[in-house]
């Protein structure tokens, strides 16, 4: 069991985070080339740069936003992400590790905020989930991984939890283990579902103002592929 | 169009909805490939590829954009919701674009496109009006506006349009009169000299609408219909011309003179014709600027796509309520602020506020003669659409969609303002809103927004407008700033 944990969070961790890290980095390199593919493509290079800024930053805090509409899933939502973010990166156990493996490090945060931290993701996860099920127009929309992440997310925050309580009702190693490999498995599966929003949401809304520059050849080009020819309307 | 049910009807899936369009050309069996080849080829020379590849990797289903659609809110169908729509075309372009998506749909066994979903596709996206108001409430930032363009595209490319947008488009690109309305240029212009002498018995000033003059600074491109529809509203802008000093600095062309782009609606290569339409004529006339009419999707077609087929030194495009504007602004017309009593609200047209280019320019000319301004809850960039966007307006057969579905939204807000005069400056608008009030027997008369104006103008004492040079030193518009509209 030590020897298995020891790879989770060794090798398996490792490689788990590369192919996250390259995964993201090519699908920001992917869509950075998109963007300046369309810019070349374009003949009104006129672009409103300051306002798509404006709406991308206020949309990474998008407190003013969340009453507006759907206020539960808004608020949920927030709250996940926040926890989600800031949990994992200054939990002090994980500084640890990191500072065992690669030697850097950086301040934590105390045991209780983490541990509060948690528990909010975990109720605004629950929460989420029943708005998924239970909201029949959301449930119209969902696909399996919608449900699946969320899950996933839920049960590495709850092994968590569990291993580093005093009294754990499961061996510590055995709990520990389990949260390593799922946390490993969703690295591994971030660059592949939607959880790539978390290097993509940036460049979004710049993709969709520069789309609206359309070549001016673009719609004749196509036409003509497939028709031969313009063809009279 | 007698059985507009019938028409569109054979190929339909079970699921066909009840608001079926008119289709010209019946529906034929093998869509599938002629609607993948067109994709491909669409993905190939365009811009969209980029766009759709950002999309399909972050949209994150939280049904969000649902809070913001009026389609969905009047109806309550998940298959009206934004992100329900736009991932009906996303998953095709994943399924049949991207690696990932191939070999999940290998894996899964998932067969793709069908016949199906291209029906339910035509009804989808039809019935949006692409008013892009849930991009407002998206946290991912997607413009279903634009996946509803590319999805248009693309069914019209294999020839399935509304019939009322293809027949009037033919008109327009291909007819005699060389505008959607059919109307011969003498015809136009005879309406113009009746529209003088009506200016000349309620003003007393000799209002001209010029026609073909040359070397002028703005060519006047209305929507056509206007000529037909809205004799109050042309009026208006001629005699703001007029007062403005601009009336010998102003022209219609005769050999184009409409503004209305249903290419906006659903086509790149027909948006790109009818915009190069504009530009020759100008060019023709050796005209500066364009001045587009009061229409939404006529002003937006041409501010937002004149620069992108004409290139970095783009004719400018006004729309005449920055004329106007700039005009009261610089003192250079005179408006009674006595002249209107009545409540007056102001009805925002999506393609021109949606971005925030024309929000406040209409409103403080209102303010500056009307005493009873109310607003509607929202407005502004926040609008609610009409109900008659995407060129859904111009389709009968589906008045009952546009009164009972989308713009219902839309007639509690008028009700809620207890307006007597609802103000919207845009031929489009102006349609589904007289609809609207009919149907829903609200106690209010739609205008235009120079239909107002004309009620309210002064001249002065003399018949002393001022003369073309003074105007082009004072009358510079600021027309250059990076737009998105
Ligand atoms: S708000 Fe955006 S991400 Fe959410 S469901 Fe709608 S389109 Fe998808
Ligand atoms: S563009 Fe307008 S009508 Fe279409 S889905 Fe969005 S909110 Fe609804």
């Amino acid at each position: 069991m030590h020897d298995m944990l020891q790879f989770a969070r060794g090798p398996l961790f490792r490689l788990a985070f590369l192919v996250m890290a390259l995964g993201l980095l090519r699908l920001v390199i992917l869509a950075l080339w998109g963007i300046g593919q369309m810019i070349y493509r374009a003949r009104d290079h006129n672009n409103p740069y300051s306002k798509i800024v404006k709406t991308t930053l206020t949309w990474l805090i998008p407190i003013q936003r969340l009453h507006r509409i759907r206020p539960w899933l808004s608020y949920s939502s927030f709250l996940f992400h926040m926890g989600l973010i800031v949990t994992p990166i200054f939990l002090l156990d994980h500084i640890h590790l990191w500072r065992a493996s690669i030697g850097i490090s950086w301040p934590g945060i105390p045991k209780t905020a983490a541990d509060a931290l948690t528990l909010l993701v975990l109720a605004a996860g629950i929460l989420l989930i029943g708005i998924r099920i239970f909201n029949p127009y959301t449930r119209r929309v969902s696909g399996f991984m919608d449900y699946f992440l969320v899950l996933l997310i839920l049960f590495i925050f709850s092994t968590g939890f569990i291993a580093s309580r005093p009294y754990n009702p499961i061996p510590y190693e055995t709990s520990m283990l389990i949260h390593v490999l799922s946390a490993d498995l969703i690295l591994l599966l971030a660059p592949f579902t939607k959880i790539a929003h978390c290097v993509l949401f940036p460049l979004v809304r710049m993709t969709s103002e520069l789309a609206w520059k359309f070549p001016p050849e673009a719609g004749k080009d196509a036409a003509i592929q497939v028709h031969g020819e313009v063809k009279p309307i | 169009m007698a059985n507009p049910a019938a028409a569109a009807a054979p190929e339909q899936s079970a699921k066909a909805k009840k608001y079926p369009y008119y289709i010209e050309k019946p529906l034929e069996e093998g869509r599938v490939k002629q609607f993948l080849d067109i994709f491909a080829a669409i993905l190939r020379h365009s811009n969209y590829k980029p766009l759709l590849d950002i999309y399909s990797r972050v949209v994150t289903r939280c049904a969000r954009c649902a809070g913001g659609c009026q389609i969905y809110q009047a109806t309550g169908d998940p298959e009206d919701i934004p992100c329900y729509r736009s991932n009906l075309l996303l998953g095709v372009y994943r399924r049949h674009f991207t690696l990932g998506g191939w070999l999940r749909g290998r894996i899964l066994g998932d067969p793709g496109l069908q016949e199906s979903t291209i029906d339910e596709m035509l009804d989808a996206f039809y019935h949006c009006t692409g008013c892009r108001r849930c991009n407002l409430e998206c946290p991912m930032g997607l413009d279903h506006g634009l996946v509803m363009r590319l999805a248009r595209n693309i069914l019209s490319e294999m020839g399935i349009v509304p019939k009322a947008l293809l027949v009037s488009v033919r008109e327009q690109l291909q007819g005699k009169t060389a505008n959607t309305s059919a109307i011969p240029a003498p015809a136009m212009m005879d309406t113009c000299e009746f529209l003088e002498e009506e200016l000349a018995d309620l003003t007393g000033q000799k209002i001209h609408f010029p026609i073909d003059r040359e070397d002028v600074e703005y060519v006047f491109f209305p929507a056509v219909s206007d000529y037909l529809l809205e004799p109050d509203t042309l009026m208006g802008n001629a005699a703001v011309l007029y007062a403005a000093g601009d009336q010998d600095n102003w022209t219609i062309g005769t050999k184009y003179f409409d503004g209305i782009n249903y290419g906006l609606f659903y086509n790149d290569a027909i948006l790109g014709r009818i915009v190069e339409k504009e530009i020759a004529e100008v060019r023709r006339l050796r005209g500066k600027k364009i001045l587009i009419g009061e229409c939404g999707h006529a002003s937006r077609s041409a501010k937002a796509f004149v620069p992108t087929f004409n290139g970095g030194e783009a004719i400018p495009v006004v729309s005449i309520q920055e004329y106007t504007f700039n005009a009261l602004e610089q003192g250079k017309i005179t408006l009674d602020p006595n002249a209107v009593t009545e409540t007056v609200t102001y009805h925002d047209p999506c393609n021109l506020a949606r971005s925030g280019w024309i929000v406040e320019q209409p409103r403080k000319i209102l303010k500056s003669f009307v005493k009873n301004f109310v607003e509607m809850e929202p407005h502004g960039a926040e609008n609610y659409c009409c109900g008659g966007g995407g060129g859904t307006v111009s389709l009968d057969e589906v008045h009952d969609y546009r009164m009972k579905v989308v713009g219902k939204i839309k007639a509690e807000q008028m009700r809620a303002t207890g307006a007597e005069i609802i103000v919207a400056p845009c031929a489009n608008c102006k349609k589904q809103l007289k609809e609207l009030v009919d149907y829903y027997k609200i106690p209010a008369t739609v205008v235009g927004l120079h239909d107002l104006i004309l009620r309210a103008i002064r001249f002065p004492e003399k018949n002393g407008a001022a003369t073309s040079e003074e105007t082009y030193e004072a009358g510079e518009i600021k027309e250059n700033s990076p737009v998105s509209v």
